[in-house]
């Protein structure tokens, strides 16, 4: 119990909010947690659920006065609407190859560089990381110009001519430049908290290098991968920018460009917007209630350093 | 005890390393060192109009840029009255999303570091606005503040705060409200995130030393919780801070910069320089610039919070 007589103290003291018994206080402050965290989560939903009741109500009545909060008549008619009038699928399959091939790349090499950069005192290996990581920091936004040149006349490689706009490609190259520096330093701070000691275990049980890094080490940096998977996945899957510079038809524009289609000139077309937006929002939401765990531990580990 | 090793095993070995990180470093080289350096050349250029040529300028992108147009009497030391406003949204829209969702991070984080059942099931549902995808929370919040049939003049109708429709997004000032509780909304939970735990690294001793000591609420936080909290925070207002003056999907999806200039910021202003005015050169020199800010603001919040970078 408190025995020094701050200003807040008297304050709180004279609010009532402080008395003898430790446990009514402790009760109220839980009640009040509670209370705040509550009405947070409830705020913070609410667009969501807005966005949601718009995509099933009939575009008569998302136009209509006054609002309704609760649909007069729920329709799934929207979302058969973008699939049939407009090449949804064609998006959806894009944005699922160009996040998954991403990710893909990303936890191989990641995987591996992060291993390296965690066990080995290799020439420049400090001055290497943290250039691999600076990379990150630089905008993305700031390469846009450069990337849509080099999209566009791509430099001769093995004879190679044509140009990659409008691709998945140029999307899957350019997603890697936003997510691969990132799994290399979530994968070697996932790999430093692996005890060499087993490294030197499966050595003098007559392992190679490779063999004790597939056979002992990777099984154990699974829940590493997964949140590294998780994080490139969705970080690719919401990418918007880069798409909308470097892609302009359904052969390669994914669910973010396609929801930002809705918006014409001068009218936007809600209902269908919402529909479109739901389907985009889906692996987020999902992600999010199912594997919210691993994309703490992926974020943390990259990001905080302990 | 150890197998003989058979000599491609031990060379096989011996390539580890450059194995496995040969690969990578090539392609960040490839696709971050190459646009880099391109960046930078095409800062230095301009492409003439009439031949469709790009042509060495050397630095006068960045002139054009910064300082008042080139051949008026003050060319040099008058600053772009472009620029000028710019780069204040920029500080208003950055301040006010970073400070509002820090504070805001901080209170729900220490909210859920208490002892609280379903504390988990708090967290799910704290994280989910910041995995969605930004364009769609971004046209979400346009639809949110549409001036007839949005949900917020909607629901101030309702309740009975306000009799007339608020044209949220066509009034400069309102426009610029928005984005900012657009932005607040979206990147809470990446402060929640960091903070969350970097508060489970305080020991839990020190708090109950604390509370025998009679330490206030305040003292308590100030002397226990923020120390271990030191690199977290720092780590979330970076990369908050950073994220935010590069981000286009809110703004070019809620009010593209409009209505006027009142929401450019150098993000949509980059966009609209390089793609839509079609002026690679000019749009390359604000890329420069941008990074060349980043950097800056990653330096100095480094010296403030006394950190060096990457060794937390």
């Amino acid at each position: 119990m408190s025995t020094k007589k701050s200003p807040l103290n008297r304050l709180r003291r004279s609010l009532g909010l402080e008395t003898q018994n430790e446990w009514p206080s402790v009760a109220r402050e839980r009640l009040l947690a509670y209370g705040l965290l509550a009405a947070y989560v409830l705020i913070i939903w609410f667009p969501i659920y807005y966005i949601f009741i718009t995509s099933i109500k009939p575009s008569s009545e998302v136009l209509s006065l006054p609002i309704t909060f609760l649909p007069q008549n729920p329709t799934a008619q929207n979302y058969v609407d973008i699939f049939t009038n407009r090449p949804f699928d064609s998006y959806t399959f894009n944005s699922m190859i160009v996040a998954t091939t991403t990710t893909l790349i990303c936890i191989t090499l990641g995987t591996v560089t992060g291993y390296s950069f965690s066990r080995f005192d290799f020439m420049g290996n400090k001055s290497l990381l943290l250039s691999i990581v600076g990379a990150r920091m630089i905008p993305p936004i700031a390469l846009i110009v450069p990337f849509f040149q080099i999209m566009s006349n791509p430099p001769l490689i093995g004879g190679f001519t044509g140009s990659l706009y409008d691709t998945r490609i140029t999307l899957i190259l350019t997603y890697t430049f936003f997510n691969l520096p990132f799994a290399v330093w979530i994968m070697k701070n996932y790999f430093d908290g692996i005890p060499e000691s087993l490294d030197e275990q499966a050595r003098i049980d007559g392992c190679s290098r490779w063999e004790g890094f597939v056979k002992i080490i990777l099984p154990m940096a699974k829940p590493g991968i997964a949140a590294t998977a998780i994080l490139a996945f969705i970080f690719s899957w919401n990418e918007f920018v880069f798409a909308l510079v470097l892609t302009s038809s359904e052969q390669a524009q994914t669910l973010p460009i396609a929801v930002s289609l809705f918006v014409a000139d001068d009218f936007v077309d809600w209902a269908h917007l919402a529909a479109g937006g739901m389907i985009a929002a889906l692996p987020g939401i999902l992600f999010g209630l199912f594997f919210q765990q691993y994309i703490v531990s992926g974020l943390t580990q990259g990001a905080v350093k302990e | 005890m150890s197998i003989e090793k058979s000599p491609l095993r031990r060379k096989l070995d011996k390539l580890f390393v450059p194995l496995t990180v040969g690969p990578t470093l090539l392609w960040i080289a490839a696709i971050i060192v190459y646009p880099t350096a391109k960046l930078l050349f095409s800062s230095l250029q301009f492409r003439n109009p009439i031949t469709n040529e790009m042509e060495f300028v050397g630095l006068r992108n960045f002139r054009r840029l910064i300082f008042a147009r080139e051949g008026s009497e003050a060319a040099l030391g008058v600053f772009n009255p472009s620029f000028v406003s710019i780069t204040t949204n920029t500080v208003i829209y950055v301040g006010f999303s970073v400070s509002i969702s820090f504070l805001l991070g901080l209170g729900i984080a220490l909210l859920l570091d208490k002892d609280l059942k379903g504390r988990g099931w708090f967290r799910t549902a704290v994280i989910v606005p910041w995995i969605l995808p930004y364009v769609m929370s971004g046209l979400m919040w346009r639809w949110m503040f549409q001036s007839d049939f949005g949900a917020i003049n909607g629901a101030l109708q309702r309740l009975g705060i306000i009799s007339g429709n608020i044209p949220f997004l066509s009034d400069g000032a309102l426009a610029m409200m928005a984005l900012i509780i657009a932005d607040v909304w979206v990147f809470t939970p990446f402060i929640i995130i960091i903070l969350l735990a970097g508060l489970q690294n305080v020991p839990e001793q020190l708090y109950d030393a604390a509370e025998v000591d009679g330490a206030s609420r305040w003292s308590r936080f100030w002397n226990v919780t923020y120390p271990f909290l030191k690199p977290s925070i720092l780590v979330a207002l970076t990369i908050r801070i950073i994220f935010d003056i590069r981000a286009l999907d809110l703004v070019w999806v809620m009010t593209q910069g409009g209505p006027g200039k009142s929401t450019e910021v150098w993000a949509s202003w980059l966009y609209r320089t390089a793609q839509v005015f079609n002026e690679p050169g000019s749009g390359a020199a604000l890329g420069v610039v941008l990074l060349a800010v980043t950097f800056a603001i990653v330096a100095s919040l480094y010296k403030i919070f006394g950190e060096s970078p990457y060794e937390a």
